[in-house]
């Protein structure tokens, strides 16, 4: 019995910036944007996205003088993650 | 990157494979940290084996110069962490191992000055016949000490002339304890400029090359 894709993470941009959060403890968006090649606007989206399922947090402060976004992985989203890996593995073992 | 593209289970694994990648590759270390300190300690150890070589003076203690390198360390450390845009758990590591070096430093130095004390006034004639402090006869603890960070760091950064950086401060620490107190300034240079000064530029290089093609 296959175990469905959590549809949040299966998404190509959502998990790549999932699978980049994992890897460190909090990313700027400038840093996210440039590792996934994506636009500002539909980067943001699928941040909010992710945010609103719980699976990252995001802080918003003044970085001299400059709005800057920081982005974290959350243990909800961590959690997640690897669940999403575990049912992907059980697709691949078939 | 398209967000509603759908995925095979083969694509998204290797999309993850590709981007865990990306973030192990974020870390990157400028290498003017080991550069200054490989250099100011290699400097400061030959310029006191070279007083007591050649016996000449100089008006003021030369090791004062590592707490005048702590100024522009912390610039740089800002500087640098400012310029970050991904704070990895590699930055964390490293963070912690050198802060925990700078402290264990600061509290040899501490313990050095107290017993120091004690043994000056017990042997007394000694020191003052052989014109060396308590002090120069105690490079092999901070020799131990040089290793523990250096190693670590060559681990978390994979970088081998730093493990070797590492384990020739231990090797010189051995040694120095068998070795009288004006070669053991000598090992100290030699551990300083192996452990610190040569990887530094090796790293500076990469890190420059990283910089030109628009990695970093």
């Amino acid at each position: 019995m296959f175990k469905e894709l959590d549809p949040i993470l299966h998404s190509q941009l959502r998990l790549a910036v999932m699978s980049l959060l994992i890897g460190v403890k909090e990313a700027e968006f400038t840093f996210l944007k440039e590792k996934t090649g994506s636009t500002a606007g539909n980067l943001s989206v699928q941040i909010q996205k992710l945010k609103d399922a719980g699976y990252i947090e995001v802080i918003k402060q003044f970085k001299d003088n400059y709005p800057q976004t920081i982005c974290k992985i959350t243990q909800q989203g961590i959690q997640a993650f690897e669940q999403y890996v575990n049912n992907l593995q059980s697709y691949l073992g078939k | 990157m398209d967000a509603n593209k759908p995925l095979t289970e083969k694509e998204s694994l290797d999309l993850i494979t590709s981007m865990l990648n990306k973030a192990k590759q974020s870390y990157h270390d400028s290498g003017i940290g080991p550069i200054m300190w490989g250099s100011v300690i290699t400097f400061c150890s030959l310029i006191t084996w070279a007083r007591f070589k050649f016996g000449f003076d100089i008006p003021f203690d030369i090791w004062l110069l590592t707490l005048l390198a702590i100024i522009p360390q912390v610039f740089i450390s800002i500087r640098e962490n400012r310029a970050k845009k991904a704070r990895t758990y590699n930055d964390i590591a490293m963070d912690y191992t050198w802060l925990a070096f700078g402290i264990s430093i600061f509290l040899l130095i501490h313990a050095n000055t107290g017993i120091s004390k004690g043994f000056e006034k017990g042997f007394g004639d000694y020191f003052k016949s052989s014109g060396f402090r308590f002090y120069d006869y105690t490079t092999s603890l901070f020799l131990i000490i040089y290793g523990i960070p250096t190693f670590i760091s060559g681990g978390i950064m994979k970088f081998k002339p730093m493990i070797f950086g590492g384990v020739l401060c231990w090797v010189c620490s051995i040694t120095a304890v068998y070795t009288p107190p004006l070669t053991d300034l000598l090992l100290m240079a030699a551990s300083a400029f192996f452990a610190w000064f040569v990887p530094g530029l090796i790293i500076r290089k990469h890190y420059l090359k990283l910089r030109q093609q628009g990695n970093v």
